[in-house]
């Protein structure tokens, strides 16, 4: 066996600073999941697709299954669906989501939710056009996405003024 | 009767949200490969890579050291090599003929899932390659062509009445043709399976699957093991439409004969790719009709063949085309039926089950010949249909008598007047765009069968359990034990909300734990439509029971005596008027007597009856009843076609939780939108063309049209609370009202699904001469 020079990075993980090594080639998504055990967010399709390894990074969305883990720098904050009950909005937008019915099987819904909160965070003009582009990226299955699109308006409504900034 | 007996109910009826949401939007809910397995080996399939032939031998190649895995190969299944469905005909691993391309050769584990992928791609199979077959289009000109070298999987008949007679009494008569291909499910989660060997001998099997009790039984002769030695328990489901029903016995019997085998937990979670291309599919359909009618629009017959591809082996297919045929002729009065199905075998994956079940196909066909019925008779759609709809007292095809009050023709009435249809009828182009678009309305109309076909509910004797216990959290409560599965359209929400009616306690005294093979009862698969109806009848029977035992209890040992009513959550002394709450008493009873578990057993009426043979007699316990309208435009330019609105009526029955139903409506027209017009799957080389999500493309949110949906309730009659079904409908009938729609912008019909611009193209320059159009 080779063995392979491992890199090292720490992250700012859900408001938590957590040092991981792993292989050069390790997908993010894998680095999350199976080292950092933070089992939330989910494969679907692993090609980029389907939206359900969807985390944020340094508020940008980021599909964690084409990204090398290596290609996120040290010191980078990293938000994936278990960071979400930490703020304020994200624990409305997980409320709004129950409130409406908005989640069924629940695999779609880590990188549906993270998405929404990227979304909602940057106090956007909140329409039923802005919100299909916001959600474009995230492939659900069980909902018709019709409750997904009214727990975000939802939430909407109600986004806490200091969460997030203006784009 | 609804009316009143609402009052008894205070969360059935209540859109209340869902039990298992907070972990599900909190990332903590658990599937197939979330939970933890310690020293899991990874298995893999070694697959053959031509779609008929005979096996010669298996290379091992020398140059791969074999001993660091663990390799299955026939001689190594302690039982028979057979997957335990319908027929019997198909192989755990190909021992001799090959059916298929991707027919397991050899299993493989290994500790890492790199190492077994190496270890597979180092076991090269020997094969004689023999002619294959692999569409229905082949199967089917053969099939006309009268050739007897098909090999026919299942056949059945419905006959009522003399079709001759039928059609001598017609004025017209109609024919037309439709096709669809293979749908794929596309759960966002992959299939995925652990098997863990117990130290007994025997296995414990978790993943992501809807019917635990098919594996069980079905891996007794494979594994040679007795049905208490194989465990099988649900793991959170990330989505199933009857992906998950009957081919996780296959990925759980892989694990299962590794784990046995290497005596380590095996885990098996199908990438992207292996699931699309190795799991099954809707089946392709060609169903012809072929209908009777006088000029004044009465049906006087309808003749129809309804032919599926059922891939390699039997498996589910028979039931599958039992339902489709059920559904050809459905909802439409007429005294001269006769209907041919048919499934026939190709060299493919089998085919198998997917929301609907053979009835979406069905529907396809009748809804959209009734339009071009109508239109040859000069009637509108609308007034065709409400002049041979079904209503109460009637007969359908197998001379089942339409006995209690439901939603045919209502839904249909209030579709229509709800979508304005008469008025939006006016507005379609027919063939003549109006800037740059044509736009058209297209209608259909359906019912679906809730249960199981047939005898299916009273040969399965479907039971539920309640366990009176001390729950999780330590509070005394009821844990509900059955083998019904969540895998998002609510069960877990449904059930506590049914069984706290029954009981009359509040629902956080209640919980449904997952299903395990251990703890619960077979209350029958999760299909079919059946579980609010069937499932949820023996749920809501145990805890009648179990409140009678309660207040008999209560009435001795807490009350001295006297007459106690449970209500409300509290005990009530009918004299004394004193109360006491559940808690109390149920405490008091767990400290006095230990667990008390409560069984029921789900009966039908005894009135209903059924011939197996002839398939006549009531086919269904009772059904659920839809109306779609949908309003399209078409691009003059690029014909992209886009569904505008989608307006629906449904009768399911009993809306036990109206916010998870209105998910399961809204979720299913979306993806009957997906086989309707985008969804497009097909062999090529034996193979899937497509096997990543961005060739096989589903509707995402750009794509949901809006949506008017409205429900009336005609609850069952027979089980309480009155649901019957909802899962399936949504599936039914959105393809042919958007080919009727379609036919309306366009002036010319589609008649082979997914309606794609390239087909629409085709259609239009077969229809006028080039340049001619707008
Ligand atoms: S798993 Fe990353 S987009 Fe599907
Ligand atoms: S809730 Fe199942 S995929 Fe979205």
């Amino acid at each position: 066996m080779t063995t392979m020079k491992k890199i090292q990075r720490t992250w700012k993980i859900n408001g938590e600073s957590r040092t991981v090594q792993f292989p050069p080639a390790r997908r993010l998504l894998d680095v999350l999941r199976e080292d950092l055990d933070l089992k939330g967010t989910k494969e679907g399709c692993g090609e980029g697709e389907c939206g359900a390894c969807t985390v944020m990074i340094n508020g940008e969305l980021a599909v964690s299954c084409l990204l090398a883990a290596g290609q996120v720098r040290d010191g980078a904050e990293i938000l994936t669906v278990e960071g979400l009950e930490k703020t304020p909005g994200g624990r409305l937008i997980q409320r709004s989501y129950l409130e409406k019915g908005a989640a069924q099987c629940g695999f779609c819904i880590p990188g549906m939710l993270v998405s929404s909160y990227a979304f909602l965070r940057r106090h956007p003009v909140v329409n039923e056009e802005s919100i299909k582009d916001a959600h474009a990226g995230n492939i659900c299955r069980c909902t018709g996405y019709v409750k997904i699109i009214e727990a975000v308006q939802a939430a909407a409504e109600r986004w806490p003024a200091d969460e997030g900034k203006p784009s | 009767m609804a009316v009143q007996d609402r009052v008894a109910y205070r969360n059935v009826g209540q859109g209340i949200e869902r039990l298992d949401g907070d972990e599900k939007v909190r990332g903590l809910a658990q599937y197939a490969d979330d939970i933890p397995v310690p020293d899991a080996w990874y298995g893999e399939v070694v697959r053959s890579p031509v779609a008929h032939g005979r096996l010669i031998r298996l290379h091992f190649d020398p140059a791969f050291d074999f001993n660091r895995v663990c390799v299955v190969t026939p001689p190594d299944i302690p039982g028979q090599n057979i997957v335990d469905l319908m027929g019997r005909d198909m192989p755990f691993i190909a021992d001799g003929e090959i059916q298929y391309r991707g027919e397991p050769l050899a299993l493989v584990a290994a500790p890492t899932r790199a190492l077994a992928r190496e270890a597979a791609a180092h076991i090269k199979p020997e094969i004689e390659n023999l002619p294959a077959l692999l569409t229905l289009r082949e199967v089917i000109s053969r099939y006309l062509d009268g050739a007897k070298d098909l090999k026919e999987l299942a056949a059945q008949t419905i006959v009522k009445g003399d079709i001759e007679q039928g059609f001598a009494a017609a004025d017209r008569i109609i024919e037309g043709e439709y096709w669809a291909g293979h749908q794929e499910q596309l759960y966002i989660e992959p299939q995925g399976m652990v098997a863990i060997p117990e130290p007994d001998g025997g296995v414990f099997i978790q993943g992501s699957l809807q019917c635990p009790y098919y594996i069980a039984p079905e891996l007794m002769i494979t594994l040679d093991l007795p049905l208490e030695k194989i465990r099988v328990k649900q793991t959170a489901v990330g989505g199933a439409f009857g992906g998950k029903e009957e081919f996780p016995t296959l990925i759980a019997g892989y694990c299962a004969l590794l784990a046995l085998k290497c005596g380590k937990p095996v885990k098996i979670i199908y990438d992207r790719h292996q699931d699309i291309l190795f799991t099954t599919k809707r089946h392709p359909v060609w169903t012809r009709q072929r209908t009777g009618v006088k000029n004044d629009g009465t049906i006087t017959a309808m003749q129809v063949d309804f032919v599926l591809d059922g891939g390699a082996y039997t498996t589910l297919s028979p039931v599958v085309m039992y339902r489709g045929i059920l559904h050809t002729t459905l909802g439409y009065r007429c005294p001269h039926v006769s209907v041919n199905g048919k499934v026939y075998r190709t060299n493919t994956f089998p085919n198998g089950a997917f929301r609907g079940f053979g009835a979406p196909q069905a529907i396809w066909g009748l809804e959209s010949h009734m339009d071009e019925v109508a239109a040859a008779l000069g009637m509108s759609p609308e007034a065709f249909r409400l002049k041979n709809a079904l209503h109460l007292g009637d007969t359908t095809a197998t001379g089942q008598v339409i006995a209690e009050p439901m939603g045919t023709p209502d839904v249909l009435e209030n579709n229509l007047a709800r979508s304005r249809f008469a008025a939006l009828l006016r507005g379609n182009s027919h063939g003549i765009a109006r800037d740059g678009k044509y736009h058209g309305v297209g209608l259909a109309f359906f019912g679906h069968g809730s249960g199981f076909t047939g005898d299916g509910e009273s040969r399965l004797k479907s039971k539920a359990a309640l366990d009176l216990e001390y729950l999780e959290d330590g509070r005394a409560g009821v844990n509900i034990r059955i083998s019904s599965t969540e895998m998002g359209q609510g069960t877990m929400t449904i059930m506590p909300q049914i069984a706290a009616d029954g009981l009359r306690i509040a629902i956080d005294q209640v919980r449904m734990p997952f299903p395990d093979t251990k703890y619960a009862p077979d209350s029958g698969p999760t299909v079919a439509s059946r579980t609010a109806m069937v499932v949820g009848g023996t749920v809501f029977g145990a805890a009648e029971k179990l409140r009678k035992a309660l207040e008999t209890f209560a009435a001795t040992a807490l009350f001295g005596g006297e007459e106690v009513e449970l209500d409300d959550n509290r005990f009530t002394g009918k004299l004394s008027g004193t109360t006491r709450g559940f808690q109390e008493v149920a405490s008091a009873y767990l400290k006095q007597h230990g667990p008390l578990r409560v069984y029921n057993q789900f009966k039908l009426p005894e009135t209903l009856r059924w011939n197996q043979k002839t398939f006549e007699g009531d086919s269904y316990p009772s059904y659920s009843w839809g109306c779609n309208i949908a309003e399209v435009e078409i691009d003059a330019l690029t014909l992209e076609l886009t569904v505008k609105k989608v307006t629906a009526c449904f009768d399911i029955g009993r809306l036990i939780n109206p916010v998870l139903a209105m998910g399961q409506v809204e979720g299913g027209l979306v993806q009957a939108l997906g086989y309707a017009v985008m969804e497009k799957i097909d062999i090529k080389d034996g193979l899937y063309d497509a096997s990543r999500m961005q060739t096989y493309v589903v509707p995402t949110v750009r794509d949901i049209p809006v949506f008017d949906i409205a429900f009336i309730e005609y609850p069952y009659g027979h089980a309480a609370p009155g649901a019957k079904g909802v899962g399936e409908m949504p599936m039914d009938g959105l393809a042919p009202a958007i080919a009727n729609a379609v036919k309306a912008a366009l002036g010319v019909r589609i008649n082979d699904l997914p309606i794609t611009p390239e087909k629409i193209l085709k259609a239009l320059s077969a229809h006028q001469p080039a340049g001619a159009s707008a």
